[in-house]
């Protein structure tokens, strides 16, 4: 199976340059929906799911290359060696902000610029640095997570695996943007939360754009801020919207935000 | 306490059995039914314009945050989530909540509906499976692994076997050059019997261990080379291991049959040799080998009592040995192992057993 079928790498729109969407933990690449076609008109869109979410093909995960972050950059690199990506704009949210730095490293050209939605360098707290969370409680989100199963059930994985966009699947499909293998959901949290990439920051040699939520209890102001002063060439735009998924809930202060960065 | 009236809709919102939460669309708290704030212990003005997430445990708001809230904006609804809410006096309270969005024509977001219900036993009761379940997964894995030690052991063990048994039988094959009575060169031919019969033992054991390792019976098939030599060797080892047993054989190969030969002797050689040591010593083995409608045909009969039908389903079975005398024991994986070459080449390894004859019947297609 090639990259394109593993990480269900979607490829839209036109232009000259390319514009890559990755998606955090939680759900899929339809995390970009209202983001993404606000720049097909000018950029050559890369969506795609991370191994384990999604559309992704969950015969590839390997708990131990996904066991760090740097297994999930590696697929970014490929994929953007698959998509023949040069000088492009890598758009993360969430986790995948510290992924896509990663990759910028590993592929010298491969991104111009880097746009980060809700960045986090490290979520848990460590003396003067505030991440946001206590060990302790990183650990009661591993068990809780076993409690939402999202209606995960085994029988269905062959339906939800390589075929979300088909509706005749219907209602079985319900919550499978944010579905997946309650094992793996828990692997991904793990690495996810668990994750300390301040020392990376520093090494980010592309001019970068912080975008960072009022209100938001997983990558708090403090965090952001962190990120945007370590990174030698950044700027951040507060938005007034709130909560962790502005992608989401704000596209249109997103998209202009964007807009005016690349 | 004023008296409830049926159609008031006003108190069935505040007082009914499930707790009622509106947000804004900016996921702010718009208004909370009296039910809800009774279970938590919170006032109307501390939960209003506060967002949902400040109400429920750090596990809960991250899941909200990274879940329910987009699946809300994608899809719209959120049915069945499992979240805890922490009361005013700092207590859980877990929760079984369905949550819906609401849209303006254009498809924006007006509101958020949550519907809650206090799910306390239930959540407990899902935990303890939970923790029944990772207990199980534990043992399994300590398990798997003590059987798979066991089972390198065991092929380890038989491996070093073998250095000791070619010594002692190439020691046997002096003295018979020297033997001058005919004690010891009665002495000597018993060595060799032991000698192969022991050989047979750790082949089993070897093959047996490996199948149980993920490597299986492998097959070196070859169809140009005749396969009845093979037969006749086997058996004559048989039979002069077998002092005072006939073994009647009766061969019918005309065709070339596409198979591994050591494997299908290793296959006769065991049952074979079960029959010579389960059957009646006084009737004759009686071995058939045919090739015949593109089929490979080989048969062993014996007599004698007859095999009891509940050890007949369990027979092909490892480290099964039935009802025998001690003397008579084997390790019991002489069949199974005899069953795994038959699957091997695709063929079957049958049994029948009646007063009149015991008889294990082997089929494969010639290719």
């Amino acid at each position: 199976m090639g990259v394109i079928e593993r990480n269900n790498v979607n490829v839209s729109g036109s232009g000259v340059r390319a514009m890559m969407f990755a998606h955090g933990f939680g759900c899929d690449q339809n995390m970009w929906r209202f983001v993404e076609p606000a720049f097909e008109a000018e950029f050559r869109t890369v969506l795609f799911d991370h191994v384990g979410a999604g559309g992704s093909d969950l015969k590839a995960y390997d708990r131990v290359k996904y066991s760090t972050l740097a297994g999930y950059a590696d697929d970014v690199v490929e994929i953007g060696h698959e998509v023949d990506l040069r000088d492009a704009v890598f758009v993360g949210h969430s986790v995948s902000c510290m992924i896509g730095a990663l990759a910028a490293q590993k592929a010298p050209g491969m991104f111009g610029k880097l746009v980060m939605v809700g960045p986090s360098a490290r979520y848990i707290d460590d003396g003067d640095y505030v991440g946001g969370f206590s060990e302790k409680q990183i650990e009661e989100l591993l068990q809780f997570l076993e409690s939402n199963h999202m209606g995960w059930s085994t029988q269905m994985a062959p339906a939800i695996m390589g075929n979300p966009n088909r509706p005749e699947l219907g209602t079985e499909l319900t919550n499978s943007f944010c579905r997946t293998d309650p094992e793996i959901a828990k692997a991904f949290a793990r690495v996810t939360f668990k994750s300390d990439n301040r020392e990376d920051l520093a090494k980010i040699d592309i001019p970068t754009l912080v975008l960072q939520c009022s209100e938001d209890i997983i990558a708090s102001k403090a965090v952001g801020e962190f990120v945007h002063r370590a990174i030698p060439d950044s700027e951040m735009i507060i938005l007034e919207a709130t909560g962790h998924c502005p992608n989401l809930s704000a596209p249109d202060e997103v998209i202009a935000a964007m807009r005016s960065f690349v | 306490m004023p008296i409830p009236r049926i159609d008031d809709f006003q108190d069935m919102f505040e007082n009914s059995p499930c707790g009622y939460i509106t947000l804004q669309a900016s996921g702010r708290i718009e208004r909370v039914n009296r039910t809800l704030l009774g279970w938590t212990g919170h006032t109307a003005d501390e939960m209003i314009g506060k967002r949902f997430s400040d109400f429920v445990n750090m596990a809960g708001r991250i899941y909200y945050e990274t879940h329910i809230a987009p699946l809300l904006r994608m899809q719209g609804f959120f049915d069945e989530f499992a979240i805890e809410m922490v009361t005013a006096g700092g207590e859980p309270v877990q929760m079984i909540c369905n949550a819906l969005e609401g849209r303006d024509a254009a498809g924006n977001p007006l509101f958020i509906r949550l519907a809650l219900l206090r799910a306390t036993d239930r959540r407990r009761y899902e935990q303890e499976l939970l923790a029944a379940r990772e207990a199980a997964k534990t043992s399994l894995a300590s398990e798997r692994e003590t059987a798979e030690l066991r089972e390198q052991f065991i092929a380890v063990l038989g491996h070093d076997l073998r250095n000791p048994l070619a010594s002692i039988s190439a020691g046997a094959r002096v003295l018979g050059r020297d033997a001058k009575t005919e004690k010891e060169h009665q002495v000597v031919a018993m060595l060799q019997t032991t000698v192969m019969r022991m050989a047979g033992l750790i082949d089993n054991i070897l093959d047996f261990a490996r199948g149980r390792l993920g490597g299986g019976i492998t097959l070196d098939r070859d169809s140009r080379r005749p396969l009845e030599p093979v037969l006749h060797q086997v058996i004559d080892e048989l039979r002069l291991s077998s002092p005072g047993r006939q073994i009647e054989a009766d061969y019918a190969i005309d065709s070339p049959v596409d198979c591994d030969r050591s494997r299908i002797g290793q296959l006769v050689s065991n049952l074979v040799g079960n029959a010579l040591s389960h059957g009646s010593s006084n009737e004759p083995v009686r071995v058939r080998a045919e090739t015949a409608n593109g089929i490979f045909n080989f048969s062993v009969a014996n007599g004698g009592d007859p095999i009891p039908p509940a050890a007949l389903e369990r027979l092909f079975e490892p480290f099964f040995r039935g009802e025998v005398r001690a003397s008579r024991q084997g390790l019991g994986l002489g069949l199974h192992i005899a069953s795994q070459i038959a699957k091997a080449h695709d063929g079957v390894l049958t049994v029948t057993s009646t007063p009149e004859e015991t008889k294990f019947a082997f089929v494969m297609p010639l290719r």
